[in-house]
């Protein structure tokens, strides 16, 4: 069913210097299979259009993926133009995207 | 066993959580964290205008009020609230007269070595605070040590861990980094925050077992709640790879088991290995001045209207230096006057401080004559100066990590 990601993903983001850090993640192992398989680079970048060199890492413990934008905040908080110069509510963005969520897991 | 808790994540947290952690339960320990990239230059522009500052004024005025309660209690506290100046701010708790024991953890700062910057603060491990906290110290401030090391180094202490404790260090330093932000891991800015009362979160506590494994947990009566929801979305904070490396230990966070407990949620298994050979700084310098306003679109024809006051600011001013961002949120025939708006943004960055302050002039001299229905949401102001962030890394023995114990005595760590 295409629904936000929110549905079943929670999400934090911040900020470290002038990259963003986005941690997505989900309350099951059959969701996680789901996700680590959905949200790739490309498929982040789709949905974050703003998003330019992104880097994942996969927590399966956690049952999370983090994700650092690279230089997303150009050069720190401090002197961002950026609209949300501190990346808090890129993950809220990122749960409000529309995605194809498989049924069974929802 | 030692129970570690936190009442700050920031500088600006809630004043009366110190009282709150002191009053709602059992302590052995109270940490604080105050210091981010970003309040390291707001501290750095504080000492600009007086040397005797650069530390959070308002971890002075909870010590005021809390000190001597948590002498009472046996409840030693450790904040990094010395920020750029740790020895002022003990001296500021000196003249409150309570008769604490202080201890300070000091040489972070680097400025000698970076003298083109305006702050410039090695990220410290946990030692100099366990060296205070065996000396019996009753209060431990501290300039730029990493956030984990408030929860690190007291529970190094009282566990009596080596320098090579990897593994227990790495717990320690997890569990650090689900307190160090506070209401953060309690269900604040919670992704599934419809599902709790989250109305006022309590702060958390960590009780750290010897082999640095912990139960997270927080006061009875408080709001909020930890579950494994609520510290996955902490833990997630600020991270990027998963082996994240710290100046005592790299933590593995792709070991970290969650298991949920009567009291909040049990940490356990987290796997450590050696620290690199560098320790990170935070450098910032002031960039220049910057300023901007945003210009209300309302209606009919958007994007002329923003074409037209863009060209006008920028002829009038020069576009070295603007940015331009239109937020479209204008709905058409909408049936309020804000939702049928758009918003464009302007911002100057500038090396020049008159160019940033002639932004606001150029900006409001268009007010009778640009697009139909001009107005902004707020006046541009006279400019204010931003700071640049950048980290860089040192080896180990150019920093002196040094811990003054409440008996006056340095000791390098």
């Amino acid at each position: 069913m295409r629904l936000p990601l929110g549905t079943i993903a929670g999400a934090r983001s911040g900020d470290k210097g002038g990259d963003a850090n986005l941690g997505v993640w989900v309350r099951t192992d059959e969701a996680y299979a789901w996700l680590s398989k959905e949200l790739t680079v490309a498929r982040l970048k789709e949905l974050l259009p703003e998003a330019g060199e992104v880097v994942r890492y996969e927590l399966p413990n956690l049952r999370a993926l983090n994700f650092v934008l690279r230089g997303l905040l150009g050069d720190g908080v401090a002197s961002s133009t950026r609209f949300d110069p501190q990346a808090k509510a890129l993950g809220e963005w990122l749960r409000s995207r529309h995605v194809e969520i498989p049924e069974a897991l929802l | 066993m030692i129970r570690i808790g936190n009442a700050s994540g920031f500088y600006g947290d809630r004043l009366g959580a110190v009282r709150e952690m002191l009053e709602g339960g059992e302590l052995d320990v109270l940490t604080g964290d105050y210091l981010a990239e970003l309040t390291m230059l707001i501290l750095g522009r504080d000492r600009m205008r007086d040397a005797s500052l650069g530390y959070a004024r308002t971890f002075l005025r909870q010590m005021e009020d809390c000190l001597g309660l948590a002498v009472e209690r046996g409840v030693t506290i450790v904040a990094n609230a010395g920020g750029l100046n740790p020895l002022g701010l003990a001296e500021a708790i000196e003249k409150l007269g309570l008769g604490a024991k202080i201890g300070v953890v000091s040489g972070d700062d680097l400025r000698a070595d970076f003298p083109e910057s305006l702050t410039a603060n090695a990220y410290l491990g946990a030692w100099g605070i366990a060296e205070c906290v065996k000396a019996g110290a009753d209060v431990v401030v501290t300039g730029r040590v990493t956030d984990a090391s408030l929860v690190v180094g007291p529970a190094a202490a009282h566990h009596g861990w080596a320098r090579d404790d990897w593994d227990a260090l790495a717990g320690a330093t997890v569990v650090g980094h689900v307190l160090e932000c506070g209401t953060q891991a309690t269900g604040g800015n919670y992704s599934f925050f419809t599902s709790l009362d989250v109305d006022r979160p309590g702060f958390p506590i960590a009780e750290i077992e010897a082999d640095g494994s912990a139960v997270v947990t927080k006061h009875d009566g408080t709001g909020g709640a930890v579950t494994v929801d609520t510290v996955t979305a902490q833990l997630l904070y600020e991270i990027g790879d998963p082996a994240y490396l710290g100046p005592d230990v790299t933590s593995h966070f792709d070991t970290i088991a969650l298991e949920p407990h009567a009291r909040g949620v049990r940490i356990s298994g987290v796997r450590g290995s050696p620290p690199p050979e560098t320790l990170k700084v935070c450098l910032n310098s002031l960039g220049g001045f910057r300023n901007g306003t945003t210009f209300v679109l309302t209606g009919l024809d958007v994007d002329a209207k923003a074409d037209l006051v863009r060209r006008q600011l920028e002829t009038a001013l020069g576009p070295d230096g603007l940015t331009w961002t239109l937020a479209r949120t204008h709905q058409p025939d909408a049936d309020t006057e804000e939702t049928a708006s758009a918003l464009l943004h302007a911002t100057i960055k500038t090396p020049d401080a008159k160019r940033a302050k002639a932004f606001s002039r150029t900006a409001i001299e268009l007010a009778l004559g640009s697009y139909p229905g001009f107005h902004v949401t707020a006046p541009p102001s006279d400019g204010t100066p931003f700071g640049v962030y950048r980290a860089a890394y040192v080896p180990r023995d150019r920093v002196q990590h040094q811990a003054t114990l409440p008996d006056g005595k340095v000791i390098t760590v």
